[in-house]
């Protein structure tokens, strides 16, 4: 008897583990999604080019301030190739072997100069996680030959000191800003300034590419939308006068009547009896 | 008989009486039922634009210009003829201190969330709040939101004077701690107009309804 039901424990104990397991491998499936949303961002000045992945031509005459997809890809390692437009593609200038692209991710890839004006390739990972009801992200990513740069919104800074294929961001107020660059420290107006519309529930991606040398610095924008949050509620009355619950005075009505009804049942129950 | 026994039973009928109409009171102030909220669940679904199957497209390419305010439309008039609602639509967005939408504090006055869709959007839903009533100011433009039903007629005037009809679908009520509202804050599914006020039983302690009550129409 006791080996027979510890035995049916044990066997419900497999069952559940299994039954388990396989509700996890059902379940851990489709949650990481294996492919990426992958942006393309040329930065080259001067150059429009051909991208070509794992040796296949993705993109044809991409010029330079313009942004291509987003793309799915499937996740795993990729070799990049940028060519000048037309030219084949082992003459390629620039490449980029097993460039890993994770599953589940949002991904812009920048063709562009480092600070010294040797081209390369910046594998930037986007925050496109949910912004609060009324906020807007700013992301400004510093792709240009130039030295460290200050971001400013109505002549304040809000990012300084932001360097060659680096990024900083933050979410703010949703609306329309006075955006410009300046030299990390200092009042030079290196780019800008411009109107920069904020939407709210977007990330806004602004990028500084091109020359400071060569006097060609500029700036190419991305927008990711579908962000937006839901406010936390909707407060919209504070009077009473539409509430819907029975009243106090209703309780009392019904608690009332219900010792009644047993009182008087029971002076009937004694009036019955005495009168036999 | 005896007088005592007489006097027992009136005891009961008054009992009786009482316990009916304690519970007909009850029963009439409880909230009316949902009507349409699986035609709102599948607003929310629809897809408006072709999606259509993804063939290997080509990368889009563009311009990467600095972004510029998208094209919208404000609602700036409601009328409700069968509540007698006419009423100014303020662009209203969010309370910084608490997040919440900010409803216009003026009662008699409604707000259109002003970060959602306009009205020219070819998706979502266009959403406006109002005051179901006030401390101070008394009854608000949405008393009697809890009275629609399916197929009454709404008019909204647009910034551009154009005057739009939408048709009553659903009429839900939720608890404010349960209310899915992404939903009804949504920037895609089918064009839809949703209208949100406060409801349910009030906390005189808090000032506060435990509900929100929220209506949903389409284009007429």
């Amino acid at each position: 008897m006791q080996l027979s039901y510890s035995r049916q424990v044990a066997a419900g104990g497999v069952l559940a583990a299994l039954t388990f397991a396989g509700v996890g491998a059902l379940t851990a499936t489709p949650a990481y999604a294996a492919t990426a949303e992958v942006s393309a961002i040329h930065g080259i000045p001067g150059i429009p080019v051909d991208v070509y992945l794992n040796g296949e031509k993705t993109l044809d005459n991409f010029a330079p301030g313009e942004v291509a997809g987003p793309l799915s890809l499937a996740a795993g390692v990729f070799d990049i190739a940028l060519t000048k437009s037309g030219e084949p593609v082992a003459d390629a200038f620039l490449t980029v072997d097993d460039a890993e692209v994770l599953g589940g991710t949002n991904i812009s890839m920048a063709a562009h100069l480092d600070a010294s004006g040797e081209p390369k390739i910046t594998s930037f990972v986007n925050d496109i996680s949910k912004v609060e009801a009324g906020k807007s992200r700013l992301i400004a990513r510093h792709i240009a030959a130039a030295p460290a740069m200050d971001v400013r919104a109505g002549g304040t800074s809000v990012f300084t000191n932001l360097t060659n294929s680096n990024e900083a961001k933050a979410d703010m107020e949703a609306g329309t800003i006075q955006a410009d660059a300046v030299l990390a420290g200092t009042e030079t107006v290196t780019i800008g300034p411009a109107e920069l519309e904020l939407s709210e529930g977007t990330a806004t991606i602004v990028y500084a590419f091109g020359s400071a040398d060569a006097g060609t610095l500029e700036v190419v924008a991305q927008t990711i939308t579908g962000l937006h949050s839901p406010p936390a509620g909707v407060p919209s009355g504070d009077g009473g006068q539409a509430g819907t619950t029975a009243n106090t005075w209703l309780y009392l009505l019904a608690g009332a009547g219900a010792l009644l009804l047993v009182g008087g049942r029971a002076r009937v129950a004694t009036a019955r009896r005495s009168n036999r | 008989m005896t007088v005592r026994k007489r006097g027992a039973l009136a005891a009961m009928a008054a009992g009786a009486a009482a316990l009916t109409v304690a519970a007909l009171a009850t029963v009439a102030s409880r909230p009316t039922a949902d009507v349409g909220a699986d035609e709102v669940t599948a607003l929310a679904g629809t897809t408006p634009s072709a999606a259509g199957s993804r063939s290997p497209a080509p990368m889009p390419v563009r311009k990467g210009e600095l972004p510029t305010g998208a094209e919208v439309v404000p609602p700036v008039g409601l009328r409700i003829p069968a509540i007698g609602v006419t009423a100014t639509v303020n662009a209203v967005g969010i309370n910084p201190q608490t997040g919440e939408f900010e409803v216009p504090p003026r009662v008699d006055q409604v707000g259109w969330y002003r970060y959602g869709p306009g009205l020219t959007a070819p998706a979502g839903s266009v959403v406006i709040s109002g005051h179901v009533d006030s401390s101070t100011q008394g009854k608000g433009a949405f008393f009697r939101l809890r009275e629609l039903e399916q197929g009454d007629r709404l008019a909204v005037t647009g910034s551009d004077g154009q005057e739009r009809a939408y048709r009553v679908i659903a009429r839900e009520e939720y608890q404010k701690t349960r209310i899915p509202l992404d939903r009804y804050f949504a920037r895609d599914g089918g064009q839809r107009l949703t209208l949100i006020t406060c409801g349910g039983p009030f906390d005189a302690d808090t000032r506060r309804y435990r509900d929100n009550l929220v209506v949903t129409a389409v284009p007429a």
